[in-house]
């Protein structure tokens, strides 16, 4: 008897466990960098990357945490590269890096390393390059609905939605001991994401940011360093 | 087993927690400002912080036109300019009267005023972060009162909307980064103003013709 009910309930096992490995494989994150080279790079143990976020936008401004992640990475591992945390460097700075007054241009730089004090101040952190973080990561095409109820007996959710996510990202670096713009590199990542609920909502994240933010990184790593 | 006098101080209790519910929320701003990386200029100035400037609070409404948040901004653009001006000059007096000004020593009397104030929450923008606009009137004036210069100022400032963070916390990250907009705008434009520049000028002029006498 026991048998005759699994064999009821096994071919919407098989198709559920189907579905669900294909949602596994579709939710994985594709993922694109470009690189140009502008110049020569590398970078000695006593120097240090600072990444900034441009904020001068008024549809978007690139996210602190997204900053903050990809600093992170860099200076991970036994060739990571020192990192100066953004808002201390900022601070340190003022008013020179203020969404207002940043520099823009790398010939704005040139400028900016004539104004007093801000040579030193930039020395003392041992600031060999800047980077510039600029994207977001936009969420499209938003599909279906989930209901949740709850009663005396209890509760549950049912339906299913799905999203696609779009990371785009580009990085500007400047070589602050020559003045000059030495290169860009760009990140792109999509993945789409599902949630599905029977009784409990089941999310299954493509964790597009997080692509996003490692492989830039490690890109950024290596451009650095010269590689 | 709750008697009559418990059930009418529960009944009070509970009516106070709705009617706090209902009421506007209270904002202090609260954050802190660097010390900007400016030469401090070779001046004494008088800075005069208006009642207004220093107890200014901006009232949001609702759509029907009840209060909602109140932002009380003064104390901090207090601190703020208390930061940033001995920064840029090499003497700063704090002065509680303006008349006061020709017996203190300072070559120049600063009066800052918050003209208008703006705040954009996402619950009203549809946009997802707190947006604070800002317009100020800068005066600069002789310790004898006489013009020097008048100049309008606008700053910025915006925050994100966190999945976990509160309005209160969102206005007052906005109104924080809309003051440091002020105050980096302030450091670096404050002797490209014409009228501020002129004066530095002739004054910069006078002290080298005394000098040379």
């Amino acid at each position: 008897m026991i048998r005759k009910g699994w064999q009821l309930f096994e071919p919407c096992a098989r198709i559920c466990l189907a579905v669900l490995t294909v949602m596994l494989l579709a939710n994985c994150t594709t993922t694109t960098i470009d690189q140009y080279r502008q110049g020569d790079t590398g970078i000695e143990t006593h120097e240090s990357v600072v990444i900034l976020g441009r904020r001068q936008g008024a549809a978007y401004e690139t996210r602190a945490e997204f900053v903050e992640c990809v600093g992170d990475r860099m200076g991970d591992g036994r060739d990571g590269v020192n990192i100066v945390p953004e808002q201390q460097f900022v601070d340190a700075l003022f008013p020179w890096f203020e969404p207002r007054t940043a520099p823009m241009r790398s010939d704005d730089l040139e400028q900016l390393m004539a104004q007093p004090l801000v040579p030193e101040k930039i020395s003392e952190f041992g600031v060999r390059y800047i980077v510039w973080l600029d994207g977001e990561t936009q969420r499209t095409n938003e599909m279906g609905s989930i209901s949740c109820a709850v009663g005396p007996g209890g509760g549950g959710c049912f339906g299913f939605g799905s999203w696609e996510d779009d990371s785009s990202f580009e990085a500007r670096i400047w070589d602050v001991s020559s003045r000059t713009a030495v290169g860009t590199i760009s990140a792109d990542a999509s993945g789409q994401s599902y949630m599905p609920a029977v009784f409990v909502p089941i999310p299954l994240i493509a964790r597009v940011e997080a692509k996003a933010c490692s492989s830039l990184a490690d890109q950024l790593k290596q451009f650095v360093q010269g590689g | 087993m709750i008697t009559g006098r418990q059930s009418v101080n529960v009944f009070t209790l509970l009516l106070l927690i709705i009617l706090g519910g209902c009421g506007a929320s209270t904002v202090t701003v609260q954050g802190s400002y660097p010390t900007p990386n400016v030469p401090p200029k070779a001046l004494t100035l008088g800075v005069y912080y208006p009642d207004e400037f220093r107890n200014f609070v901006y009232t949001e409404f609702t759509d029907r036109g009840n209060e909602e948040y109140f932002v009380h901004a003064g104390n901090s653009h207090i601190e703020l300019f208390n930061t940033l001006l001995p920064a840029m000059f090499q003497r700063v007096v704090v002065l509680d009267n303006p008349a006061a000004a020709s017996t203190a020593g300072v070559d120049a009397v600063f009066v800052p005023s918050i003209d208008e104030f703006q705040l954009g929450i996402p619950a009203k923008t549809r946009l997802d972060a707190y947006e604070v606009w800002v317009r100020y009137n800068m005066r600069l004036t002789r310790p004898d009162g006489g013009y020097i210069a008048d100049w309008v100022m606008t700053a910025y400032g915006k925050s994100s909307q966190g999945t976990f963070s509160s309005t209160e916390r969102g206005i007052n990250d906005a109104a924080v980064a809309s003051m440091r907009d002020l105050a980096s705008n302030f450091a670096l434009t404050f002797d490209q103003i014409p009228e501020v520049s002129d004066w530095l000028r002739a004054r910069n002029n006078a002290v080298t013709a005394s000098r040379a006498n």
